[in-house]
């Protein structure tokens, strides 16, 4: 029973008794105390580690809405405009036209085996401001063999001559998504479920399978130690049999560097089957690995011109988007597993989804009341003051999605939403105002995984264009902090076990070069981060 | 080639009555029924052979499947099963846009995309479709339909005042039931181009066939095709004007695909069976 104490240049709590320390005492895993020397002297014996002693120590970082296929993408070369940093350290810079997106996947097609399919991600064509992809331009990488370019958003693929072949697409195909140009000949994109499938199927792509092999998760959770998190989510999973097996053998590896919530596909099967395999699954659950998040989604997305909007809906005129779980179903599904004692995790973009999950919350109370349920709506990003009042009254939390006033805050200022509610939108400041706990996230890999980054965004509010996306709701960096920590633990009913530095909790840290309290606001997203603790085990990210 | 129908329609509509019938017909045919919930579908245990996790078989050859997350993943694993099945049936989702789900079809070379049913709730559909949260669902489900069944017709307060209000929403052929008791023939393929009549036919609804020697002109079929009470027509047949060519036709309700393929077969007839409701179909002219 060794007990060894950290000297930092600060140490931020996020414990209101004493917010600011410089020493913290770690034993079996867990935080012994946090203070002055003198104070944890008092414990007895233990050693004195001093490599963090230039550095800022903050609890882990909780990121409460992430997807574990985050690591199965970056099997594949990304193509996106931003950079972004990969599981082992390196960064990608981003592109920032077509010409750049062309010629990356020329140079990595000519690594590939003769007749491979290429798969790319993270195309993000609405940066370059100007024409779309065509066949024209996929057709220059390569036709020899299939290439499939998915964007950002995941809903929509560019595909070259090859897949179309294959999947025999062409100016007569009678399909909803495949884009087809003025002279009715399809373009090479494909948007939708549909569209999308036949270049999977045609590119011989098993992408269901790829995106959550074994060597995806341990990705995934590389991705998020460099970013500064302990603990991580993969936020709606149907949870097969071999994801199981593939987690449950990650998480036995002290190696593995986070502790993974996946939340059950609530809608993927009925309540009455649901509920017991989740329940079976509980009990294999150990210090990286917990079972106990459902989640269920309501609408689509903002961008994605899916989302389900109340009234006078979106600002260019688009028809009002589509229920994946509509009115007439989320009582029944709710309902099961509220009274079955679960927490639920509700996908609500359009304020007429989260109206629909905050109505259905208060029946579920109102059918079989308890406590500290902490039904959560995620996203929630046009959640006006009367739904977060609703909320607060209902016991509810929110975890809103910050980055996207950065990545998508010029077109939803533009195009969806327009200016009044684009400046409400991810409404931390009312969130906060009215008392609803809440945290933000990334929705990996949607957008990058890196609370440092999404503190900023909710700090800043801050579009790419470099407009301030409402002044009113932007929050303070301390509240921020606590949003991707402490804020973040308790909508994962995980609080009382970690996200601050206080006796008994998990002895999980961001080791940080910087104090996020002493910079510049606009500057808390390049603060570097050095590792990570993870249960008192040191992870220190590769420099690259 | 295996035919893949999608039953759509809102929750409560009738679809699951109209799957549990189906699967309790004796039609000579094995349907695969891709559904939500099984425990919705009022199944015989007498007539179950097999039970494993997400699929039933059951002693008359249909096979059972719940859809799970990934509609695409399922119909896929669906067609890799070595047991045979003759026609997929896709229950979709309340909530969910039955046109989109039938596009599903392209997936697979072995799948024609057979029809488009909608189940319709005459007690409750006007209400619905007013609903400012869901009546743009329920109109696009109308939009979507190749068939409507216009089910529970006794709970509609005018039936008249509603089949006009659905003839705006839809240019689809209209069924009546009070439970989804309608011919299953009615919904699903015909039997193979000379092949016996199917075993259930009551007097609603016939079926006339047609042989033409000589390639036919193009219009006489489609008006023929375009008649009202036509609610299924399928056929291979040599047109005027593209003689080398086989025509074949496949009509579902208000969907018509003529696709023109292999060369005609110098030994070969035109041919058309098209499928009715009686009293209609009665106007049409033998050739």
């Amino acid at each position: 029973m060794s007990t060894v104490v950290y000297p930092a240049r600060r140490i931020l709590t996020m414990n209101p008794n004493r917010p600011s320390v410089t020493h913290v005492a770690v034993r079996d895993g867990r935080i012994l105390g946090a203070g002055s020397l003198e104070e944890l002297r008092g414990w007895g014996k233990f050693e004195l580690d001093e490599r963090f002693a230039d550095k800022v120590i903050l609890p882990g970082f909780v990121e409460g809405h992430s997807h574990a296929y985050e690591g199965g993408v970056w099997k594949f070369p990304y193509v996106g405009y931003f950079d972004r940093i990969a599981p082992d350290g390196t960064r990608f810079k981003g592109l920032k036209n077509i010409d750049e997106v062309v010629a990356r996947l020329r140079a990595h097609e000519k690594t590939l085996a003769p007749g491979a399919s290429l798969l790319a991600w993270g195309f993000d064509p609405i940066y370059f401001g100007g024409r779309r992809m065509v066949l024209t331009d996929v057709d220059r990488i390569s036709t020899g063999r299939p290439i499939v370019i998915v964007h950002s958003n995941f809903h929509v693929a560019n595909a070259n001559s090859v897949v179309l072949a294959k999947a025999g697409i062409t100016r007569t195909t009678n399909v909803h998504g495949i884009v087809k140009d003025a002279s009715g000949e399809p373009t090479g994109e494909l948007q939708e479920m549909t569209a999308k499938y036949m270049a999977y199927r045609a590119a011989g792509m098993e992408i269901a399978a790829v995106l959550s092999d074994e060597q995806a998760v341990w990705r995934f959770a590389k991705v998020a130690q460099l970013a500064g998190v302990t603990t991580a989510t993969d936020l709606h999973n149907e949870l097969p049999e071999s994801t199981v097996e593939g987690y449950l053998k990650a998480s036995a590896s002290d190696d593995f560097p986070i502790r993974l919530l996946p939340a059950f596909a609530a809608a993927s099967v009925p309540p009455a089957q649901g509920i017991p395999r989740l329940q079976a699954l509980m009990k294999k659950n150990n210090d990286r690995l917990r079972f106990q998040l459902v989640k269920i989604v309501t609408d689509g997305s903002i961008q994605g011109l899916s989302a389900r909007m109340r009234w006078p809906g979106y600002y260019d005129g688009t028809p009002n988007g589509v229920w994946n779980v509509g009115p007439d179903d989320i009582d029944r599904i709710l309902l099961s597993w509220h009274s079955a004692g679960f927490q639920v995790h509700i996908h609500t973009n359009g304020d007429e989804a989260s109206e629909v999950a905050i109505e259905a919350v208060e029946r579920a109370l109102m059918a079989a009341p308890r406590w500290d349920h902490r039904h959560t709506l995620q996203h929630a990003q046009m959640a006006d003051a009367g739904q977060f009042r609703r909320m607060k009254a209902l016991g509810m939390c929110a975890n809103l999605f910050a980055n996207h006033l950065f990545y998508w805050g010029d077109i939803h200022y533009a195009k969806t939403l327009g200016p009044e509610r684009a400046e409400r939108m991810d409404g931390c400041g009312t969130a906060l105002a009215t008392g609803v706990p809440f945290a933000i996230h990334c929705d990996a890999p949607v957008t990058p995984i890196g609370p440092l980054f999404t503190a900023w965004c909710a700090v800043n509010r801050l579009t790419a264009s470099g407009r301030t996306l409402g002044e009113a709701e932007r929050i303070s960096v301390a509240d921020a902090l606590r949003a991707i920590t402490l804020g973040a633990a308790y909508t994962l009913k995980l609080d009382e076990e970690l996200g601050s530095i206080d006796v008994g909790k998990r002895a999980d840290f961001a080791i940080l070069d910087d104090d996020p309290l002493s910079v510049l606001p606009e500057t808390l997203k390049d603060i570097g981060v050095w590792g990570t603790v993870l249960g008192g085990k040191v992870f220190e990210a590769p420099r690259s | 080639m295996i035919p893949f129908t999608v039953i759509g329609g809102f929750l409560g509509a009738g679809k699951t009555t109209l799957l549990n019938r189906l699967l309790r017909a004796d039609t000579g045919r094995r349907f695969a029924v891709l559904v939500n919930d099984f425990g919705a579908l009022d199944i015989d245990s007498r007539l179950v052979v097999a039970h494993g996790g997400d699929t039933i078989a059951l002693a008359n050859g249909c096979l059972c499947c719940t859809i799970g997350d990934s509609l695409v993943t399922t119909i896929l694993a669906l067609l890799e099963r070595p047991d045979r099945f003759d026609h997929i049936v896709v229950e979709a989702s309340g909530v969910a846009d039955p046109g989109r789900i039938a596009d599903l079809a392209v997936l697979d070379q072995r799948l024609v995309r057979d029809g488009v049913i909608v189940v319709v709730d005459a007690g409750s559909v006007r209400e619905r479709s007013a609903d400012r949260r869901v009546g743009d669902t329920i109109t696009r489900q109308l939009a979507a339909a190749d068939l409507l069944l216009l089910n529970k017709t006794d709970l509609a307060d005018d039936l008249a005042l509603l089949r006009g209000w659905l003839s705006t929403q839809s240019p689809a052929p209209v069924l009546e039931a009070r439970h989804a008791d309608v011919a299953i023939d009615l919904l699903f393929s015909l039997p193979r181009l000379g092949g016996a009549a199917s075993a259930e036919a009551p007097d609603a609804f016939a079926s006339w066939s047609y042989e033409w020697a000589e390639p036919v002109e193009r219009g006489i079929v489609l008006g023929m095709l375009r008649a009202a009470g036509v609610l299924r027509a399928k056929g291979i047949v040599r047109f005027v004007d593209m003689p080398a060519r086989r025509s074949v036709i496949h009509q579902v309700g208000n969907r018509l695909d003529i696709s023109d393929g292999e060369p005609w077969r110098e030994s070969e007839t035109s041919r058309l069976v098209l499928l009715g409701l009686k009293p209609m179909l009665g106007s049409l002219q033998r050739e």
